[in-house]
């Protein structure tokens, strides 16, 4: 097994579980994304005087995603981006990107979690608030997803 | 404060190195999951939030503290609210328009893929639209804008 290939997911999955409980037996704190770019953003926007924890963590995933290029040689992927670099010339890829990212950001704001903060360590938490919010995040991804198969 | 901030490092390093593993930056990768075609990352999905589960109640009831703050290990959960859904449900449109969520946006940046940067730039605008948002009412009050100290950013209620 490389690094270029993906490990069992059962496997991934118990080492993905390990990081929500680590975050809670160091720093008794959920694992969240958004909310480390909203620490970055109200940083940057003087609302905050400091990065919290949460923004260092994303400076960690920023790391990672280094760390894994550099071990691996390669790249996760290499070509395009997805069906949109496949479908759209290069200006509108980056203005779809732009547009989805907005969604993105202010959605998983409001609900206030993505699929790592509701997803991974709401659902481990119990929050019936993040249950609904990770219910209707992926009950509407699989929509749109079929949705742009459709179109395309 | 420096030891919580190298320990957020090491976690974050280490979710994004499995993100990178398990191929979640790549958007056919999720587009293939959100069209059920591929069960990889439900499979993982669920067996980290069971494995989650579990320990966290276990370590709830050891009465286990942290190790940084010392705090019994806790959590807070919140009921549903109109929020939680058409937060989500915009989070998930957006999800699978760029097949990328967060967590893998950052990873990419790591690995150095262009087509992230005009992603991660809306991400940051669309969190600084919520963030106006949620500070127009207060506005109309003449709140002065203070800095926050570092900390957590939102109850934990509010995984975020």
């Amino acid at each position: 097994m490389t690094l270029l290939h993906r490990p069992d997911p059962f496997v991934l999955g118990l080492l993905m579980g390990a990081v929500v409980i680590a975050a809670f037996a160091i720093l008794n704190e959920r694992v969240g994304v958004v909310g480390g770019f909203a620490d970055f953003v109200e940083r940057v926007t003087g609302r905050r005087s400091a990065l919290g924890w949460k923004g260092w963590f994303v400076v960690g995933v920023v790391g990672g995603g280094l760390l894994f290029r550099l071990l691996a040689g390669a790249p996760t992927f290499r070509h395009g981006f997805g069906w949109l670099t496949r479908n759209l010339d290069g200006g509108l890829v980056a203005v779809v990107l732009v547009l989805a990212g907005v969604a993105i950001g202010y959605g998983a704001k409001l609900a206030g979690g993505c699929t790592s903060g509701n997803g991974l360590g709401g659902c481990a938490s119990g929050s019936r608030a993040s249950l609904t919010a990770t219910g209707t995040f992926m009950a509407t991804a699989i929509a749109v997803s079929f949705a742009i198969k459709a179109l395309i | 404060m420096t030891r919580v901030r190298i320990a957020s490092v090491l976690l974050g390093a280490g979710f994004g190195f499995l993100l990178s593993w398990g191929q979640f930056i790549d958007p056919d990768r999720i587009r293939d999951m959100l069209l059920l075609r591929d069960a990889y990352m439900w499979e993982m999905f669920a067996t980290a939030v069971a494995v989650a589960f579990v320990a966290l109640r276990l370590l709830k009831r050891a009465g286990a503290r942290s190790l940084l703050t010392g705090q019994p290990v806790s959590w807070s959960t919140a009921r549903p609210e109109r929020r939680h859904v058409v937060g989500a449900a915009i989070f998930g449109a957006g999800w699978a328009v760029s097949d990328v969520c967060p967590g893998p946006v950052a990873a990419q940046i790591g690995q150095g893929i262009a087509w992230s940067i005009p992603l991660l730039a809306g991400v940051a605008l669309g969190i600084l639209l919520r963030l106006r948002r949620d500070e127009a009412p207060s506005r109309a009050g003449a709140a002065p804008r203070i800095a926050t100290p570092p900390g957590p950013a939102l109850p934990a209620s509010n995984p975020d």
